[in-house]
């Protein structure tokens, strides 16, 4: 017995090794795709471009009237660059989290999507000259007297966007509760259903949203300049110097600036677009409020992992025991109810089983507050998986009821036991030990599909890899990291399992 | 003490009792014998109401059972009832149906605390008084699957009379044993009988009916083809299907 343990240990062990070096294979060959891209683009006629239209207005995004149109500044000055350099732009759709990754990967040549110049990207890419001088501006509650310069953010709650110079710029504040989101439009509507206290963003986003909603408010000056460059690979510095000349261009004929007041972002700001390169260098080298790049060392990302593997373990937890609480009743509703609570937990099975975990965390979070629900992140979390959850388990426990033999319920009721007293102490015990392996099973899925719940704001394992790795450009071995967490959490979770299965096994 | 009168039961459209009418004294002791399929089992469960008849009455010490189809049936006093004779007639099932998850001193002790309310201390001691009876004071805590056929359906049979019952029904209580089990199975019953205890039992084996009961009924397709004391059923059988049964078994 002992024997066989050791042979599928390393067996397991051997497999993971295989997959690792399979990884690292396949990261490093593509690196290595193209020679000259400026080459390979004249030639072929086409720029490929990557940028995430999830990421919004003003930048890039889909045109409400037609959708299936890109609309946005960037557009307007992807496409004059493209026909500067006399070829067509091909779209290349990217999450904006790993945009940079996929650019060294060789999946698309150039990225251009409100990239901020930093010290730490530009160990992994290569920039272009600034196109745009952002800055972050802070947005209130028109109601909210409070708020009225950075200084005032210490104590609140402020949302922004992940990876962004703002939230670094918040989390340097130290006192600040920062709540952090993918999508553009989701914390100024958190920020007016008071969830949040305010809203830090580059300017044009602030500009963008809450500048024509009449319950938000802009205040301030906006703080903290940085600047917009274009992304290519480290190595293309003719494609660089080219996209250089071009952004010279458009910059001094006033095409640039036409641009952007066409989409109501020209500032006197952008004035300094027109300061000596040198200068430019100079004043990137030490980007205001960005702290130099962060050295991939254990106790600067460990802590940041495991306070994410913390709220992951709290929420799968807590979701657990409502999924357990609610499907038991559920099962007895669908086994032992009328007609009616039969038809209810029927269709809530059906309704929870039968659409997608992320639209109901959605409804929940964002969705709720239209009929006057309003609902904190956490607790839209747990009900999200809580309720999802309860629609799968209370299958197994129907399942598991309905395998007890008839004769246990007619002993128990020949021995004068009344129908509740014969669920509860003879029936659900045994029915229990049936449902074991597929409640662990249930219990593992919904551990991993908590990282769902980073939609709604909340910040947990997954998306504190996902953080961590875009800022580090480290998804590697951050991610194997991640791996062993998840799994350091999930298999004593089976071990356990399996014991109990085994202890209340003893008596057959 | 138990008297069934004109019972009328079908399962879905196969009729089973025809008007069917018996008679238990206090002490008697009642052998149900006939084929497989001739309905022993159905009536036993009529009595403490694990199956529902059409027509009818089941009267235990006062205590009616009506049939669904008659104008007395009414759902509430019904389980009301069959609680009531549920508590005065203990049953053993062909199958044990001990549970599973619970020792065997457990199986015997969760009725009297769950359902009488004595305490459990009280349970135990009555469980390990009766345990002794069955002889298998040793096996209190073993749990039903490390036990024998045998030794699982004389607990089954101690965990009915736990709950002091005034009559016992054996449902087949010998059938899905191995032949060498049956005699330890059989000794118990006969030890209860010989106390007194109102018994009616469906039973294959032939030998035990004739010693062991007052009344014999041979049991045909739901109806009773012949009744009569032991003495006459076994030696002396008037009907001539009785006398094929019997001369099948009696070998």
């Amino acid at each position: 017995m002992k024997h066989m343990n050791r042979k599928h240990f390393i067996i397991r062990t051997v497999s993971i090794l295989q997959i690792c070096f399979f990884m690292m294979y396949f990261f490093m060959t593509d690196t290595f795709a193209y020679q000259d891209t400026l080459e390979k683009i004249k030639s072929s006629g086409v720029l490929t471009w990557g940028f995430d239209a999830d990421g919004g207005a003003p930048y890039v995004f889909h045109d409400p009237k037609h959708p299936s149109k890109l609309i946005g500044f960037e557009v307007d000055i992807v496409e004059a660059i493209a026909r500067e350099l006399g070829v067509k732009v091909q779209n290349f759709q990217n999450e904006w989290d790993s945009i940079l990754l996929s650019l060294q990967r060789g999946d698309f040549d150039i990225a251009l999507n409100g990239i901020e110049i930093t010290s730490d990207r530009e160990q992994s890419v290569l920039f272009t000259r600034p196109y745009f001088v952002y800055a972050e501006q802070i947005v209130v509650r028109d109601s909210d007297n409070r708020i009225h310069r950075l200084d005032d953010l210490h104590g609140k709650k402020v949302g922004t966007l992940y990876n962004t110079v703002a939230k670094r710029m918040l989390e340097e504040m130290g006192d600040v509760a920062v709540s952090t989101y993918s999508g553009q439009v989701e914390p100024f509507k958190d920020l007016s259903l008071n969830r949040i206290d305010a809203v830090l963003v580059d300017l044009p986003i602030a500009f963008y949203y809450a500048a024509p909603n009449p319950q938000l408010r802009m205040v301030g000056e906006p703080v903290g300049e940085g600047y917009y460059g274009i992304a290519v690979r480290k190595e293309e510095t003719a494609l660089a110097e080219e996209l250089n000349i071009i952004i010279e261009k458009i910059l001094r004929s006033g095409e640039l600036k036409k641009i952007y007041e066409r989409w109501g972002v020209w500032n006197t700001s952008q004035e300094k677009l027109f300061l000596h390169e040198g200068l430019l260098q100079k004043y990137t080298e030490s980007p205001p409020s960005i702290s130099e790049k962060v050295p991939l060392r254990v106790t600067t990302f460990l802590p940041t992992l495991l306070k994410g593997a913390l709220v992951t373990v709290g929420i799968s937890i807590l979701s657990m025991m409502l999924a357990v609480v609610l499907g038991l009743i559920l099962a007895i509703m669908r086994l032992y109810g009328n007609k009616w609570l039969q038809r209810v937990s029927t269709a809530y099975i059906e309704f929870y089983r039968g659409t997608p975990l992320l639209i109901q965390l959605y409804i929940l979070y964002y969705g709720l507050p239209n009929i006057g629900i309003t609902l904190s992140a956490f607790i839209a979390a747990i009900l999200g998986l809580g309720m999802n959850y309860a629609a799968y388990e209370s299958e197994i426990y129907r399942a598991g009821i309905q395998a007890i033999p008839k004769g246990q319920t007619e002993a128990a009721l020949s021995l004068c036991m009344s129908g509740r007293l014969i669920l509860r102490r003879i029936i659900l015990p045994q029915a229990f030990r049936i449902a074991i392996p597929p409640m662990t099973n249930d219990f593992i899925a919904l551990f991993k599909d908590s990282s769902l719940v980073s939609v709604i704001a909340m910040v947990e394992l997954t998306k504190s890899y996902s953080m961590l790795a875009a800022a580090s450009m480290n998804f590697f071995q951050l991610g194997i990291i991640t791996a062993l967490l998840y799994f350091g959490m999930s298999y004593p979770l089976s071990i356990y399992a399996r014991r109990l299965e085994r202890k209340l096994k003893s008596y057959d | 003490m138990i008297e069934i009168s004109n019972l009328f039961k079908q399962h879905g459209q196969q009729p089973l009792f025809n008007g069917l009418n018996l008679e238990l004294e206090k002490g008697s002791v009642v052998a149900v014998i006939g084929p497989s399929g001739s309905g022993k089992s159905t009536l036993l469960r009529c009595i403490n109401g694990l199956e529902y008849f059409q027509k009818g009455c089941i009267s235990v010490d006062g205590q009616k059972l009506y049939g669904v189809n008659e104008q007395s049936y009414n759902k509430a006093d019904e389980d009301c009832t069959v609680k009531k004779i549920r508590r005065r007639i203990g049953m053993v099932f062909q199958q044990f149906n001990l549970f599973p998850h619970m020792t065997v001193l457990n199986n015997i002790t969760e009725a009297p605390v769950c359902v009488m309310g004595i305490s459990r201390a009280e349970a135990e001691a009555v469980a390990i008084s009766l345990l002794q009876k069955v002889h298998l004071e040793e096996k209190a805590q073993s749990y039903p699957a490390q036990l024998s056929g045998g030794e699982q359906q004389r607990v089954a049979i101690a965990r009915a009379l736990a709950m002091k019952p005034e009559a016992m029904l054996f449902d087949e209580p010998t059938s899905s044993l191995d032949p060498e089990m049956i005699e330890e199975v059989l000794l118990v019953v006969k030890d209860l009988v010989s106390e007194g205890m109102t018994t009616m039992i469906a039973t294959h084996e032939m030998g035990f009916a004739r010693d062991v009961s007052t009344h014999v009924i041979f049991l045909e397709k739901g109806n009773i083809v012949e009744r009569g004391s032991p003495k006459k059923i076994f030696s002396n059988p008037k009907n001539k299907r009785t006398k094929m049964f019997l001369s099948r078994f009696m070998k």
